[in-house]
């Protein structure tokens, strides 16, 4: 038995709408299935959010929720603390917005963010984007292919100074601002608006997350499990490129 | 309008409509519907004029809800209703034209609503009660957040005080709303999915469920209930009426729980409405059994998390269940929503993943640690079963794609059919 890994679910209650919570499964199995002893924690606003964990998932909600999970996040910089320790962190859809330096609350006006991304996300007055979301993180992420997923969201989101595009998006909107990218990537933190969840969709940008705190990863031999990652991936990937 | 086109429209709409279930292509409601509102704009609020109305809605067991309270309305009631789940619009202004009556004090329409249309109908309607179920994530694509149709219907009851709500009191999404109702009946329905209800609608703070009711820090809590369930037992007000439904599942007696809130409302005897319901064992072809090449196979519907909660309530000893997921329109086209529905409840059972999208269902299985095989057409996935009863659970279009193909009738034309019903009327 390999060493301890702590997984936290980041206030799975208030933004978990999207089945973002699958992120948290998927990683936490995959870490088992490599002989690690996985302890994956729910983080709600009674316990706290731990600062001593070694991945951190945070999903997708509500105008309400998403603003109140970020005045909750603002308290003691748990976030934070535990990226400057080495953890890893997914934000994804109003996690990754409230992450930012700023996103649009309930009353339609500005509110500061965590800060962890250097990115600032307005409202859109266009229509929403809704629909598959394929996005090609080039040779970025070695050994990670185009990612696909399922956007939901009103935000266009401005990146800043420090913080690069998770990929290019090759079909849906992503962060729906100048270049067409998705996401932000900073240090050992990504944000995207990839739902469906996007670890469940594409294995190997579990893997590689994963990589960025254990270090390498060994394949995994539980062959019915990665066959019906290959053919979930092939055919999002085919039927969406197609459409 | 003229009273001639009127009933040009009318006969127009119902001869589509006989025509599409002649076909066997629908239950013909939605695409007369459609025409009838195009030739007809005014359809709706005229044709129920002096039509008193019942409307239940919410996100989940609208249908069932609907079918149970129009039963047991039917022995004191001439009822005019929904029964097919043609619940928006359409679907209204369609069954509207199947009126049943004239007789004043006699006649009560009891209609499914969508959600989404809930304060557009019932101001177009003679709207007396309505009858609130739940409020949990479906079609999220479509629908967008839940909280947002929770203030809608809100403010539909504070510019309608003269309409008396029969709501669940266990649903804080569905207490915020219906708090603002001048006159309100509390029905103690249960809550099958939290996960949307966390979240507190008054201040966004977090709600503390426990066995005894919910409550927020902010004082808004679980109203006392008026309606209560107990085992089969449901008491109204302190008085005990036993419930002995046909249609399998504690859900379902719940759900006949808020048809008894309505029966309340209107003073309908509730002994004799509690019988009427006990005879209906199917709804629009859900929860009976079928026979498929020697398999008995309990037909069940499913669309959402909370939807699923009920399900593995009915799937009971069935030791086959067959699972098909479709992701179209109707079904909202994202099911990242599987992540959500605690499929480890299936383990140990033989599992067929099917519908196209049986593949994010075959990896969500997977992960629950259900073995399984992966079949995408859903009658080969029936016949490939080693048990004789088994269940099946598809979501919108897979249960409709199989159903009509059990009534042999041919999916392409009827996919034909819709898109060019959609595309003459736009
Ligand atoms: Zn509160």
């Amino acid at each position: 038995m390999r060493e301890k890994i702590k997984v936290v679910s980041v206030l799975p209650n208030l933004l978990g709408t999207y089945g973002d919570s699958g992120n948290a499964v998927v990683v936490s199995k995959r870490l088992a299935l490599r002989g690690f002893k996985v302890d994956l924690v729910r983080a709600d606003l009674k316990s706290g959010v731990p600062t001593d964990a070694d991945f951190y998932l945070i999903g997708g909600g509500e105008d309400g929720p998403q603003a109140r999970a970020a005045e909750f996040l603002a308290i003691g910089s748990p976030l934070e603390r535990a990226l400057d320790k080495g953890a890893a962190l997914l934000a994804v859809c109003a996690g990754f917005q409230i992450l930012g330096r700023s996103f649009i609350g309930p009353d339609m006006e500005p509110r500061d963010g965590i800060g962890v991304f250097g990115c600032r996300t307005h409202r859109f007055e266009g229509p929403r984007s809704v629909g598959e979301l394929i996005v090609d993180p080039g040779d970025a992420m070695p050994g990670v292919p185009m990612l696909t997923g399922y956007e939901n969201h009103q935000g266009i989101t401005e990146l800043l100074d420090g913080t690069r595009p998770l990929g290019v998006v090759r079909t849906g909107n992503g962060n729906n601002f100048g270049p067409r990218v998705d996401g932000g990537v900073i240090g050992r933190a990504i944000g995207t608006y990839m739902h469906g969840p996007v670890l469940a969709r594409n294995p190997k940008f579990c893997d590689y997350f994963l990589s960025l705190v254990i270090g390498q990863v060994d394949p995994i031999r539980d062959v019915a499990l990665e066959n019906s990652h290959d053919r979930l991936y092939f055919e999002r990937i085919n039927q969406v490129l197609k459409d | 309008m003229r009273k001639a086109e009127a009933r040009v429209a009318i006969a127009g709409a119902q001869l589509v409509s006989s025509l599409v279930r002649s076909l066997g292509i629908g239950e013909g409601a939605a695409l007369p519907g459609r025409l009838l509102i195009r030739l007809y704009p005014g359809v709706i609020s005229e044709l129920s004029k002096s039509l008193p109305a019942v409307l239940i809605s919410g996100t989940n067991a609208k249908t069932t809800t609907t079918a149970l309270t129009k039963e047991a309305l039917s022995g004191s009631f001439n009822v005019t209703s929904n029964t097919t789940g043609a619940n928006m619009d359409t679907g209204i202004a369609f069954s509207l034209t199947t009126r049943k009556g004239t007789t004043a004090g006699k006649d009560l329409a009891v209609f499914e609503v969508d959600e989404a249309y809930l304060p557009d109908i019932g101001s177009k309607l003679e709207t007396k009660i309505v009858a609130l179920l739940n409020l949990s994530r479906d079609q999220l694509d479509r629908v967008s957040e839940t909280r947002m149709t929770a203030s809608k219907w809100s403010s539909f009851f504070q510019k309608n005080p003269h309409i008396t709500v029969v709501a669940n009191c266990d649903d804080p999404l569905v207490v915020f709303a219906a708090q603002s109702a001048s006159e309100v009946l509390w029905v103690s329905a249960g809550l099958n999915f939290f996960q949307d209800a966390y979240s507190c609608p008054v201040c966004g703070g977090e709600i503390d469920f426990s066995d005894s009711g919910w409550r927020c820090t902010c004082g808004f809590s679980r109203p006392l209930a008026d309606i209560e369930v107990s085992g089969n037992t449901v008491s109204v007000f302190g008085k005990g009426i036993e419930m002995n439904l046909s249609l399998p599942g504690q859900c379902n007696v719940a759900n006949s729980a808020i048809a008894l809130g309505v029966c309340q409302v209107l003073e309908v005897d509730l002994d004799s409405a509690a019988r009427r319901m006990s005879s209906i064992s199917e709804v629009a072809g859900r929860y009976k059994r079928v026979s498929i090449d020697g398999h008995e196979v309990r037909m069940l519907l499913s669309k959402n998390p909370a939807g699923w909660v009920e399900v593995f309530d009915m799937v009971g000893d069935d030791s086959s269940v067959v699972v098909a997921i479709n992701a179209q329109t109707a079904d909202g086209k994202d099911p990242s929503w599987l992540w959500d529905v605690p499929f480890e409840l299936l383990r140990g059972k033989e599992v067929f993943a099917s519908g196209e999208r049986a593949y994010d269902l075959s990896v969500r299985l997977h992960y629950a640690e259900v073995s399984h095989r992966v079949e995408k057409d859903s009658l080969e996935a029936l016949r490939a079963c080693g048990a004789k009863d088994v269940s099946f659970v598809g979501n919108y279009t897979s249960f409709q794609q199989l159903r009509n193909r059990l009534q042999g009738n041919n999916g392409s034309l009827v996919s034909f059919i819709r898109r060019l019903g959609n595309r003459v009327l736009g």
